[in-house]
């Protein structure tokens, strides 16, 4: 991964718990219905908390 | 399924009798001297009679009560999804699945949402389609699911991971079969937990296939099914092939035989 790509990760924020987004583990996705940005940290993806699209309203997992 | 289908067959059968010696009770009225052996006829034929009406019943009958709405708009027949078994779910039930299932059975089975399931194979196909064809991973240890994920390999243009998936696939570039997906599919994420793992390593997203017992920690996109039958698993990968497929403007050119695993 490169640097740019580092940081623009760095840059986003958990949709489920608003933390700042950091490390590798977190996810970063286009939602299924919309096409939106997804982003979901470390420990709501281990946690499985729902997350919702911003734009649709897409309830996941 | 047999239990329910004799539990709804009972009731039937028990009016019929009813009716039936409803019918033969004027008769008995007519003499009293001669009623009682009449009577006592009648009901000896009523006890051979009974068991008729149970052959008229025609074909395979499913338990109809697996989603809320009876009107919703399915990829397939909701029988054909019941004939597979997609929405027998286990003894089980964690809080994780719990929106997903509908209601209980007798014999303590949970059953799965069928509509919910529906819903959720036309929301991973829209995911997977955003996704270059080679980028995708189908991960699959189990059994019944290693032909199926194979299979939906093949028709999506994707990586499949049958059988024992070999530790540092994801993660470690000496490795040979070393591969950089964009996006996992499993079918089990307690038999698939090496891939979830790994996923969760390089920070790709992933899909699973949750039955009623299935935790769906690091799963970000849950497809609620029975991923223990082996037609179950044939529907469910031939429905996302083909919607995937249907996404990119391909042509579905494959029939769900050929995604059903030998016994």
């Amino acid at each position: 991964m490169s640097e740019s790509e580092a940081e623009s990760r760095q840059e986003r924020q958990c949709v489920s718990c608003g933390i700042n987004i950091r490390g590798m583990s977190a996810a970063v996705f286009d939602c299924p219905d919309c096409g939106t940005e997804i982003s979901r940290c470390e420990r709501c993806r281990k946690q499985s908390n729902l997350y919702e699209c911003p734009d649709c309203g897409f309830r996941g997992p | 399924m047999s239990q329910n289908q004799n539990n709804a067959d009972d009731p039937d059968g028990e009016s019929a009798t009813e009716a039936e010696v409803a019918d033969d009770a004027p008769e008995a009225t007519g003499d009293d001297t001669e009623a009682q052996p009449e009577t006592v006829d009648t009901e000896t034929e009523t006890d051979e009679i009974e068991p008729e009406p149970e052959p008229e019943a025609t074909g395979p009958r499913f338990d109809e009560d697996v989603m809320p709405d009876d009107e919703a708009d399915l990829l397939i027949p909701v029988e054909d999804y019941l004939g597979a078994g997609v929405h027998i779910g286990t003894q089980q039930k964690t809080q994780d699945m719990e929106r997903f299932i509908h209601r209980v059975r007798d014999d303590g089975l949970y059953v799965l949402d069928v509509s919910q399931t529906d819903g959720r194979i036309r929301t991973a196909a829209s995911f997977l389609a955003n996704y270059s064809q080679e980028q995708v991973l189908v991960a699959s240890s189990r059994q019944y699911g290693r032909f199926p994920a194979q299979q939906f390999a093949d028709a999506v243009g994707a990586r499949a991971r049958t059988g024992r998936f070999i530790p540092g696939t994801l993660t470690n570039p000496d490795y040979a079969g070393y591969i950089e997906p964009d996006v996992v599919v499993v079918t089990d994420p307690i038999g698939d937990a090496q891939a979830v793992t790994e996923a969760i390593t390089v920070g790709i997203p992933v899909i699973a296939m949750c039955d009623s017992n299935n935790a769906t920690s690091n799963v970000d996109l849950v497809i609620p099914t029975n991923n223990k039958g082996r037609r179950a698993l044939a529907v469910v990968y031939w429905l996302l092939a083909n919607e995937t497929l249907d996404r990119r403007g391909g042509d579905p050119t494959y029939a769900l035989e050929d995604f059903e695993a030998e016994l």
